[in-house]
């Protein structure tokens, strides 16, 4: 059974603080290219990996790929709900500053609301985000998720 | 405009579909990518029986889509533009899980071009389906073309 069903709304889920390091972006830009080729690759030069590049394309410093932010949260999700966000969950964020490689990324959602369905499902609706330790949103978006397996192992 | 970069893309531009077979090394290396060490996408040893796709490859998936459709950028074979992509927006829909061994077919299109406070931003939709016709994935993405300083 999801252990979500017991939340409420105005709840938080469990934060998790990441340390964005210059070798979890290359994890991540590995990953993706093996993944979309389906062989095992490393990423190349580009504005995640390259500082000198990423200025010459007006940034600061080099950045972590978006997605990276996306991941953190999906697993947040994945971790409360289980099996009901992997089947019938939504997931958006918008990456509203750049998340400059280096900082300390906390990882965030809370319960927006909490709704009984007359199936007795529950769909939750969840604001989550990122911030950096001063507390400057980076990422922001929502999450659904219809809770229906009461009786499944998430 | 497609056949050409990234940057050539249009409103109403449909995509090629692509086909492709998921493995095991794609899901695993992916969920390596971004740490996720849960048995759903490492194993079959999960309460769905199949080692499952990181729904959060749609995004590599986009990637294959542009590969094809943008060969003057394609990108997973080394060929970059002048002007480095910034990912602004991801938002996918979950319709159902898909295993290792599935056949997938992605396809798309672009729902707008267009401009805000200078910047060009590139709309997608997309979709995937199993090669017998089941929804795995709804997605819309934003893209910028092209990075100015200052709020996106």
């Amino acid at each position: 059974m999801s252990g979500a069903i017991d939340l409420k709304a105005g709840a938080m889920l469990p934060v998790r603080e990441i340390v964005v390091t210059p070798e979890r972006v290359q994890w991540y830009g590995d990953g993706m290219h093996s993944a979309a080729t389906g062989e095992l690759r490393r990423a190349g030069q580009n504005i995640h990996t390259d500082a000198e590049y990423a200025k010459g394309q007006g940034l600061t410093t080099a950045i972590a790929d978006g997605m990276m932010s996306t991941a953190w949260i999906s697993s947040m999700l994945l971790k409360a709900f289980g099996r009901d966000y992997l089947e019938r969950g939504e997931l958006r964020t918008k990456y509203i500053k750049t998340t400059d490689v280096g900082i300390t990324l906390k990882i965030l959602g809370r319960v927006r609301e909490r709704d009984t369905q007359g199936d007795g499902s529950v769909r939750f609706v969840l604001d989550v985000w990122t911030e950096n330790l001063a507390g400057v949103k980076l990422t922001e978006g929502d999450a659904v998720i219809e809770v229906r397996s009461l009786g499944n192992d998430s | 405009m497609l056949g050409g970069m990234i940057s050539d893309l249009e409103t109403g531009d449909e995509f090629q579909p692509i086909r492709y077979t998921v493995t095991s090394l794609m899901t695993a290396e992916y969920a390596h990518g971004v740490e996720e060490t849960d048995e759903w996408f490492l194993s079959d040893a999960n309460p769905l029986g199949r080692q499952v796709r990181i729904p959060l490859m749609i995004h590599a998936d986009k990637m294959r889509l542009l590969e094809v459709n943008c060969p003057a950028e394609a990108r997973l074979s080394g060929i970059r533009g002048p002007d480095a992509r910034v990912h602004y927006e991801y938002h996918a829909r979950h319709r159902s899980p898909a295993y290792v061994g599935e056949e997938l077919v992605v396809s798309g299109r672009i729902l707008e071009r267009y401009t805000r406070r200078r910047r060009v931003y590139l709309h997608y939709a997309m979709e995937v389906h199993t090669g017998d016709g089941r929804l795995v994935t709804e997605y819309t993405d934003r893209t910028l073309l092209k990075y100015l300083p200052g709020e996106l």
